[in-house]
């Protein structure tokens, strides 16, 4: 049965944006978040990290790396308020990119994290007209600076109108389910067990956006050098599963 | 050397400090170093310095390849509650500059009412000059409270060798991670642009830094940042790979762990973890040594330490 979309009733404005969020956070949307692991596959190729391991250890992630992404896609969110113009907020773009590509020590965490926001943008530019997001992809193909999935993230979603606090859980709720896809391809970890896992981390997902609200981009730290150990050393491994 | 002992061992114990000193501890200082090239030898001179105690450097020392050479003292003997330091180094254009301590950067517990300890460095680093920043470990004892903030500017062609190493604390006394908290604050940035950035904060009763993802079963952490401003990023995958070949060896799970990965641009990071601290400084020099041949063609020379 084909949905009439003339004789149904319109859509109330929030039921629709929560319908977008949901579908922008989807595993499924095609930008490629699947052939990532961010580090993990080294972790857990020198079995640095396995199953037991993995409630504590991405409760670290979200304490640290987490929050560092909440603060920046919180960034990006309010970046068309804060510009003048274009051409101000194509600068501003820029250099919220470079920062947090500066804050990535390991090349292809970086490159991958550029990959998915690249691909998300043209993503939702296929969905949707955003003029001002196609002005920020270009801006950075103009200059050749990665566009990475947090602040990408961020950017669309504010022009489409979302709620801030809602795109900062969504995107790391999003963040945490991609990384416990890549624990089940590459540790022994149920279908059932990886939603148990998933589901207890959500009252720490709410502390990390909340968290994001209150810091800086400066002053937002992220410490994990066992992560970053396995981050720049995915490169090295002689068989792998993911790009990063 | 008898003041830095008197005052290490009031920092130890701060209730042995009489009521007459009992004022929060609060101390501004700064050494600001100003490195420029002779024209006519080719070496580098310490041309300017201000000095305010208990920040203090003696003098350059030549290095046989024409760098300079200086010791970073703190006739305090470390770094107090409430101390405010700050270390601004400019090296001129196609000057070389090595920078050392004379040994492990101490930082005290404080008085229960100090303020934290802060430490301000600000290094610009002009047209084809080199800066290697090769300190001792930072060790901050319990109950420290410290704060450190880094600037490092590039301009066209400068090279970076600069490194941190920060220890558990003094493991000995069984102090490991007994501080309060560490930060630090270090931004890299080159013709303007940053290219390493990095937020550390590490409160260890707040959160564990045994957890894995942070350090977990390791205690000593260590961050290199080798950079030259205009290498192509070709150039720097090469060095890349060169430098992981180099860390092979230096890596024992369990024991210690190197990695190396390109920067966005201009340069390449090296980070390590270890259980103890005595594996890390011949590791790094080890690498040094690699980069340095690499960039400069020439032997990094590893600083002379005066007592």
């Amino acid at each position: 049965m084909e949905y009439d979309s003339a004789n149904a009733a319109l859509p109330q404005a929030c039921d629709l944006a929560d319908l977008q969020l949901l579908h922008l956070a989807d595993s499924a949307l095609p930008i490629g978040a699947l052939a990532h692991s961010f580090g993990l596959e080294s972790l857990t190729a020198c079995e640095m990290l396995t199953t037991p391991d993995l409630p504590n250890f991405l409760q670290t992630c979200l304490e640290e790396a987490g929050t560092m992404e909440a603060v920046f896609c919180r960034a990006a969110f309010r970046l068309s308020d804060a510009a003048t113009d274009e051409s101000d907020f194509a600068a501003r773009w820029l250099e919220l990119n470079n920062l947090l590509s500066a804050r990535k020590p390991a090349r292809e965490s970086r490159t991958g994290s550029a990959s998915l926001g690249a691909n998300f943008l043209q993503v939702v530019l296929s969905l949707t007209h955003l003029p001002l997001a196609r002005a920020a992809l270009d801006a950075s193909k103009c200059s050749a600076s990665l566009v990475h999935h947090s602040t990408a993230f961020g950017l669309a979603c504010s022009l489409l109108g979302f709620d801030e606090d809602r795109v900062v859980l969504v995107y790391l709720h999003q963040s945490v389910a991609s990384l416990v896809s890549s624990f089940q391809r590459l540790l022994p970890l149920g279908q059932s067990q990886a939603a148990r896992i998933l589901w207890n981390l959500k009252p720490a997902m709410i502390v990390a956006a909340n968290r994001s609200a209150a810091c800086a981009l400066d002053d937002v730290c992220c410490f994990m050098p066992l992560l970053d150990w396995g981050a720049m050393e995915h490169s090295a491994l002689s068989t792998r599963l993911f790009i990063s | 050397m008898a003041f830095a002992t008197t005052m290490a061992s009031a920092a130890e114990n701060p209730c042995a400090i009489g009521p007459e000193l009992g004022a929060p501890h609060r101390l501004q200082a700064s050494l600001t170093l100003d490195f420029a090239r002779d024209e006519f030898t080719g070496h580098t001179v310490l041309a300017a310095s201000r000095q305010e105690p208990p920040l203090k450097v003696v003098r350059a020392f030549a290095v046989q390849d024409g760098a300079a050479l200086a010791h970073l003292h703190n006739v305090s003997g470390g770094l107090l509650g409430g101390d405010q330091l700050a270390l601004k180094v400019n090296v001129g254009a196609g000057a070389r500059v090595q920078l050392t301590t004379t040994g492990a950067t101490r930082i005290y517990r404080p008085r229960r009412e100090a303020l934290p300890t802060t430490q301000a460095n600000e290094f610009t680093v002009n047209e084809d000059a080199l800066l290697e920043y090769v300190p001792d470990a930072i060790i901050p004892f319990a109950g420290a409270c410290f704060s450190q903030a880094t600037t490092i500017h590039l301009a066209q062609g400068a090279g970076l060798f600069w490194w941190e190493i920060l220890a558990p604390g003094r493991e000995a006394r069984g102090e490991a991670f007994g501080y309060d908290f560490v930060r630090m604050k270090t931004d890299v940035a080159a013709l303007g642009l940053p290219i390493a950035s990095e937020r550390v904060r590490i409160e260890p009763r707040k959160r564990s830094t045994q957890s894995f993802g942070r350090l977990g079963p390791y205690r000593t952490w260590a961050t290199f940042c080798i950079a030259q401003v205009g290498r192509s990023a070709a150039e720097w995958l090469a060095l890349e790979h060169e430098l992981r070949k180099r860390a092979v060896p230096l890596t024992k799970h369990g024991e210690t762990l190197w990695s190396v990965s390109a920067l966005p641009t201009h340069g390449i990071m090296v980070r390590c973890v270890a259980a103890h601290g005595r594996h890390v400084l011949p590791g790094l020099q080890t690498l040094w040594q690699t980069a340095k041949q690499r960039l400069y063609g020439r032997d990094s020379v590893p600083p002379r330490k005066v007592n």
